[in-house]
Parts: structure tokens; sequence; C-alpha cells
């Protein structure tokens, strides 16, 4: 079992979602997170004074996948989320020892 | 059931000496399904008990096996007359004690001991069961509206009831009529108790859909609108109670914040920290009187006492027809917003009533539920603490929310934003989908009705029209692309609008849940405010007019070159104005206007552009003793030049010589046509008072060549003095270059001025950054 974990940014959101339920990822966790990749965001002036913007909105992405699916889910995902700006965010994949589905004990990717 | 358990187990071990009482809910003769029946052994004295202990177990375990949940207590006459403030339970539950059985004498010289008793500790009774209860409704944030309440404990549930019924006993007073309330609740306990089969009082999502299908309602959501009018009435009668007792209980009082009441005038006293009305019957004669009434809670945060809102609730009918008729209400309404406490006066108009009497709209939004796990709070409540969220800014310091703050400290009608909130949602009592549109529908003939300006009846319309835009843009689009920030910038239009979208959205986003402003949705209302901001200020220079609809075509030439900001601030009315400026000019050379602008004054003049201009003009006023706040430049195509200067006269020279009016305008005329120095002027000028030891504000000069193709931003803030402007204005015509549009604004001490300046037609190279940097810096420090 693999664990997919994207960066993406805020307003790929819903087209990110609709992708992965298309091709059956059901189950997914979303969080609102901040941060920053190489550029550390970018300097704004306002009345006078310059900002330091590198903690960017960004949204996370986390699901849990079978390992034959894994590489399939990675490339929609990252498609569905590119705009080929600076800024479309990353995605990590990391392996998992276990997976288990709380209301009735099943194991492995029965529990996905 | 009980009796017989008595007679069989207790009576032949206790013939006298012991009597069995019934409290609690036993003794209130309410039993729920699966409650606990609550009993007293009344002793004479425990020996009797500890000698025979097994027949009362025997006693109590015949019970447990008949399969009643019992909780009981053995007390002698003496411990029950005891205030336990460990065990308020169980002084409150006597309260409600009725005789089951065994040694009357005994019971008889209980009940003789518990009225006095009951008088005699009245005080401390009251403390503890206002204290507890005030814990219980702060553990439930001090609200009847949770998505899943439980029926007993939350605030407007039976526990409320029943503290209501309990505190008026206690004050030997008759307790508030509730029998609908209490029934519906009754009926639902019951319901739940028998579909748990336990004690269980706990109306979750599901046992919300059950009970609304078994008490044949038309919809969830409509039963629970039920639920929530009956939680409201026990939760408002139980607040009234608290304060009733609360009041009587001088110790409570004990830091009496008497110099208060030196706030009464001739219509409110302030007393123990409540309002009252002098002449409670003047409301039904002079209605004006209430609105007065909330006038006075919004400026110093003293809320009405239980008396006045009882007077108030008699006078409901009359109000409300009085209301009903178009009327100027919108002066009073406003100075009401406009007050530090506007929040919380507004929430007292309406637990009141008077809110609907004004607005009988506002009933669509009454209890008005929204079923889903996201919205904390029925529409009016959500209503009423997006206007609290408005009003702490002002008073908060949190660094996260600082910058809102600060935003709407520079709002310049903050009542309009308040009056845009209050019907934002009005609209969704109307229509499933789509609650925007059908808000302003509702808005626009209420405003009418207390006859609210023409001017500010637009920007409540858009706001109310455009409440919802910023927020979904901050989510679906591309902040950093470009498009979006144009998109944005050209649809609020001017920076006014701009900042009053985005404290709406900021308090409409924050009052859905408590915890639903997080700081991730903070950041990117502020980034889509920030770029906004910049594309609407970097509009100033790039988008010109070129074929704006005009009646003539003097008109249209006059027009033709200047920024679109020119026609999109300004009127159709001042845009005349301005070009009967334009005509004068032709013929004199110049023209100049004075006009006086609600408490400050404006100076506007046309001319042919040259060198020194902004800066001589600038000068003339510094000259003159005058405070500039906020100045704007524009050049046409023409090389026509329009300045317009707000600024504030602090010692009223001109308001006390009128004479100095003409002598400025002569003097501004003479300036501009090149026939006086203004370095004269400023020599002979009156001396200054030296600048403030507070607040200081650090300079900085920022250039942004980016902006624009044509011309280079540069942006200053500085401590504002007088002269500033002059000297800023002087340091870039000196250098060489040409100021093509100025932008000024104050802020208590602070100075923000925005230049757009070209050397020789283009934008200013490296050396002429450095160079000129140098000059504004230097201009800055005084």
């Amino acid at each position: 079992m693999k664990k997919i974990e994207a960066i993406i940014q805020p307003f790929k959101l819903d087209e990110v979602k609709e992708t992965l339920t298309n091709i059956g990822v059901d189950g997914m966790t979303i969080g609102e997170v901040r941060g920053h990749g190489r550029q550390k965001g970018h300097k704004e002036v306002y009345r006078g004074r310059e900002y330091t913007v590198d903690l960017l909105p960004k949204v996370k992405i986390e699901m849990v996948v079978s390992d034959a699916r894994c590489e399939e889910i990675v490339k929609a995902l990252t498609a569905a989320a590119r705009t080929g700006k600076i800024g479309d965010g990353k995605v990590f994949v990391y392996d998992v020892l276990e997976a288990v589905r709380i209301r009735n004990d099943d194991r492995g990717d029965a529990a996905l | 059931m009980v009796e017989r358990a008595a007679a069989d187990r207790l009576w032949p071990a206790f013939p006298s000496g012991m009597a069995l009482l019934a409290v609690g809910g036993y003794g209130r003769r309410h039993l729920f399904p699966y409650s606990d029946v609550d009993l007293l052994l009344l002793v004479e004295n425990h020996r009797l008990v500890e000698s025979a202990g097994g027949a009362v177990s025997g006693f109590l375990q015949s019970l447990w096996d008949a399969g009643l949940r019992l909780s009981h207590s053995v007390r002698t006459p003496e411990e029950c007359a005891e205030v336990h403030d460990s065990n308020v339970e169980l002084n409150v539950s006597l309260l409600d004690q009725r005789y089951l059985a065994g040694d009357r004498a005994l019971y008889g010289r209980f009940a003789e001991k518990l009225p006095r008793f009951l008088r005699a500790q009245r005080e401390a009774l009251t403390r503890n069961l206002t204290q507890l209860t005030r814990e219980r409704h702060l553990k439930y944030q001090n609200t009847y509206y949770h998505l899943e309440p439980n029926i007993k404990d939350t605030p407007g549930g039976l526990r409320d009831y029943q503290l209501v019924r309990w505190l008026a006993r206690i004050r030997r007073v008759d307790a508030p009529e509730m029998e609908p309330a209490f029934l519906f609740l009754a009926r639902l306990r019951c319901y739940l108790h028998s579909l748990s089969g336990r004690d269980n009082n706990a109306l979750t999502f599901d046992a919300q859909e059950q009970a609304a299908a078994y008490f044949a309602a038309s919809g969830t959501a409509v039963w629970m609108r039920d639920y929530f009018r009956h939680a409201r009435e026990v939760y408002r009668a139980a607040v009234r109670e608290l304060e009733s007792s609360e009041a009587q209980n001088s110790s409570l009082f004990a830091q009496f914040k008497d110099w208060r009441t030196r706030l009464s005038n001739s219509d409110f006293t302030v007393s123990r920290e409540r309002v009252h009305l002098r002449e409670p019957h003047a409301l039904e004669a002079g209605p004006e009187l209430a609105l007065r009434l909330f006038e006075f809670v919004a400026r110093h945060g003293i809320r009405p006492s239980p008396e006045t809102g009882q007077r108030l609730a008699a006078a409901l009918p009359r109000l409300q027809e009085w209301f009903a008729e178009p009327r100027p209400v919108w002066p009073a309404l406003r100075e009401i917003l406009s007050l530090p406490y506007a929040a919380e006066a507004v929430r007292g108009m309406y637990d009141t009533g008077l809110l609907r009497a004004t607005f009988p709209e506002m009933a669509q939004i009454e209890c008005l539920v929204i079923r889903d796990f996201y919205h904390r709070y029925t529409v009016d409540e959500h209503t009423l603490v997006t206007l609290q969220v408005l009003c702490d800014l002002r008073r908060n310091r949190e660094p996260a929310a600082r910058r809102f703050s600060e935003l709407f400290s520079e709002m310049e009608e903050p009542a309009l934003l308040l009056c845009a909130l209050l019907f934002h949602d009005v609209g969704k009592g109307a229509s499933d989908n789509g609650h925007v549109e059908a808000s302003w529908r509702v808005a626009e003939p209420a405003l009418e009705r207390i006859q609210m300006p023409r001017r500010e009846r637009d920007l409540v319309e858009f706001l109310i029209r455009r409440h919802l835009e910023m927020s979904a843009v901050m989510t679906s689009r591309d902040l950093h692309d470009p498009a979006t920030a144009r998109d944005m910038a050209q649809r609020v239009e001017t920076l006014e609008r701009l900042k009053a979208l985005t404290l709406i959205t900021y308090a409409d986003i924050s009052a859905v849940n408590p915890s639903a402003m997080t700081p991730w949705r903070a950041e990117a209302l502020w980034q889509l405010y920030l770029l906004t901001y910049n594309e609407l200020t970097r509009e100033l220079e790039t988008d010109r007019i070129q074929n704006f609809p005009a009646d003539t075509p003097e008109k249209q030439a006059f027009l033709a070159g200047f920024p679109m900001r020119y026609a999109r601030t300004h009127t159709a009315d001042q845009i005349d104005a301005h070009l009967r400026l334009d005509e004068i000019r032709r013929q004199r050379g110049v023209a100049v206007a004075l006009d006086k602008v609600e408490a400050a004054w404006r100076l506007t003049f046309v001319t042919v552009d040259r060198q020194f201009l902004f800066a001589s003009v600038a000068g003339t006023l510094s000259s003159f003793g005058m405070n500039i706040l906020k100045a704007e430049a524009f050049a046409n195509s023409q090389g026509t030049v329009l300045d317009t200067f707000t600024f504030a006269d602090p010692t009223r020279t001109l308001e006390l010589n009128p004479t100095e009016l003409d002598r400025l305008r002569a003097t501004v005329e003479r300036v501009v046509l090149g026939r006086l120095d203004v370095r004269q002027l400023l020599r002979n000028r009156p001396k200054s008072a030296p600048p403030s030891r507070e607040s200081h504000v650090r300079p900085a000069v920022s250039f942004n060549p980016d902006v624009s193709d044509s011309a280079t931003l540069i942006e200053i803030v500085a401590q504002d003095r007088p002269g500033l402007l002059y000297g800023l204005a002087s340091a870039i015509s000196s250098q060489g270059c040409n100021i093509e549009v100025v932008l000024i604004d104050t802020e208590a001490h602070k100075a923000i001025d925005v230049f757009y300046v070209t050397a020789g037609g283009r934008k200013l190279d490296e050396g002429q950054t450095e160079k000129l940097g140098e000059a504004l810096r230097r201009a800055c420090g005084g």
C-alpha cells in the first residue's frame, strides 16, 4: 500500500477531487495548510511597506491506495493539479505498513 | 409501588422516626420513562438507620429489582435545613419535596422548618443556583442554538425550565407561563427515552429526523425551528430570572459600579449596571424614545433592565404601527450603528422585539435553521454575530486580526457596513437557493421606508448583492493570475468599496462558526484584498478614459485622458462642475473653487500643467496653516490639470474670517499663474507646533517601476506634518520629474502618499530613481 500526499493550489481542489472520484479513489483527507517552495513566496508592497508573503495558503490531499494503482493515481492527480506556473505544488509517495478499517477490522487492501 | 415496598420492608423496622419523601422530578410529578426516581429518607437521627441498616438496603434492593432507577439519600431534618455549598442538588431537590409515607409527625416538624429555611437561606440558595446555571450556560457558549442539543442541559432545555420555577419559588413570585414550551420539551423527552431505552436526552441528527417524523412535522428543519422557538422562550425566561435574582442578591453586586450612574440623562437612569426609563409611559407617546434607548446602549454598553424590556414589549404594537409608516428613521439608526457598542445594541433590539417592530422583514429569518455541519448558528443569530465580529475589530489587539482592524478604522461610514450585514442573509427565509438577490429584494423597501438617502443605499445595495463574491474568488481562482485581480477590481471599482466588501466578507466568514476564520482563510482573504488594492492603484495610471459617453463634445474632450478612476469616483454633477471650471480656465488661465465639505474644506483648481504646480499649491495651503488630508491630481490628454485638495483648518480661520476665504482663493490663483512665489509665502508663514512625541512613524519610500508601462510608482509613508506634501512634491519637481497622478491619504499621524512620476515622458531610470529617493527621504525627515 502507498500513501499519496499532494500539496496543491487551493483553486485546483475541486478539479482534483472530481478527477480522483472519476477514477475510483474513494477515500481522501483534505486539509488547509500554508507554506512555500523554492521561490519562498514573493514580495508585496502595500502602503509603503514591503511584505514578504512566504506562508501561502495551499491545500493538502492525502490518500492511501493499493500498490498496483499508485502510479496511475499519481499521474491523474498531477495532471489535474497542473497549471504550468510556479506554485503548482508537489506530490510525495510513502510506503504504508498497515491499514485497518475501524468499523469491522478489515486489514490491508480490503481496508482501503 | 414505592409505598408497597416501604410497607413491606421499612415500616416494620422503623415504626417511627422515619418518613419517605419524594424529591426532585418525582416530587414534581414529572417523571420521564427513564429518569431517576429521587427519594429522601427522612430520619430522626442516623443511629436509627445504623442499627437497622439491613431494612433500608432491603427496601432499596426490592425497588431496584423491580426496575426502578433509584437515587436516594438519608438525612435528618436538621441536615436538610443546612445549606450545602457542595451539594446544591440536595437543597434544590428539596424545593420539590412531597410526603409519600411514614412518620407523619416527623414530616410535620420538617415541613414546618422548611419555609423558614428557604427564607433565611434565600440568598445562598439563589447564589448557588445562579452560579451553577451560569457555569452550565457558559459550557454551552450562552446560546440555545446547538446543532445537536441536549434537551435537558442545553440552554433553553428542561433544566432551564426548572430553574425558572425554582427561582420564582424562592423569590415568591409567580413563574412566567411557559406551558406550550414545557409540553413540547416534555413530550420530546418521553419520545427520546423510549427511542433509546434509557435516560438519553441528546437530540442527535438522527433523533431529530425520527422525532420530526413521529410528531408529524412537515420536515425536520421546520420541526427544529419549532424546537428552537420554544428553547429560545425558555432560555430568555431563564436569563431574565437569573438577572432578577442576581440583582436582588446584593452580595453579587459587591462591586457596585456606582460611578456609572453619572451617565444618567433626562430620558434614562443607570442603576446597577442597567438602563431604566425615567418615564416608562413615554414610550407609547414618543416612539423615538425606543431608538434613543438603544443609542444609549450603543454608546455606553449598558443593557436595558428587565423592567425596561417589559415596558418595551408592552409598547411593541404601537411601535410597530409607527414604524410601518415611511419615516426618517435612518439618522437615528445610523447613529446607533456608528457607536462602539452597536452590536450589543442591535442584539438588545432583537431580544426585546424592537428590531422586528422596526423591520418586520426580520421575521423571515427568526430561528431559521441551516442544517449542515458547517453552520453553527441560526440565521438570525449568525446575523447578530457578524455585527459583533465587526464591532469587536475595534477592540481587537490580536496580530491575526490587526490588518482587518486597521481597515475597519479607515471606513468613513461603518454604519453602512453594519446595515448591510443586518440584511445580508434576510433572503434565506424566502427561497431555498440563491438568497443574495432575495436579500436585496427584501431590504430595498425597508431602507426606503426608513428614508436612507440614495447614495448610501447604493453602497448597501452593492454590499448585499456582492457579499459572497470575495469568498468565492478566494477559494476558486488563482490569486496570482493578474486576471483575477483585474476581474475583482472591475467588480468593486473603487478602493472604498473594496475595503467595505473585504470587511463584510471577513465578518460573514467569521460568523459561520467560532473556528471558521482560520489563519488560512484570513490569509487568503487578505491576499485577495492586497492584489485587488494594488490593481486598483495601478489602474490609476494606465487605464485612461478614451471614449466616455458624454452629452457634449466639450465634455468628451475634457474627460479624454483622465484616469478611469476619475470617472468612477465623481458623480455626474461633480463632473459638470469641473467642466464649468474648465470653461473659466479657458478665459482666465486658471479656475479655483473652494467649498466646505462636512468638517473639512475642498480646493479644486483647473489649469494648464507646468512644473512645480502641485507643490506650489500644497505649499500655499501650508502657508495658510492648513492641514492637507487628501489630494488628487489628474491630467487629461489636452494637458489640462485637475487637482483637488481636501484639507482641515485647525484654527478655523476660514470659518471665522470670510475675507480669509477670498484671500486664499486669490493667492492660489496668483501662485498657479506664476505671479507669486510660494517660497516667499512659506518664509512668512506662522510657526507650526512642534511634532508631538507620541507615535513616531518611520518614513518609508519605495519605488515600483513594474506597475505601469509609462510611469514609476512611488509610495511614501511618513510622519504627517505641515508642509510635508510641499516638501515631497518640490523634491520630485526639483529633480526634473513630472507628477502624473497623485493620491494622498492620512491615517492619524501617518501620511500615505502615492505618486506616479515620469521624467522626460518616460519611467525613471536607475540613476534618477536613486537621486530622487534620496531627495524624498530628506524631505520626509523634516
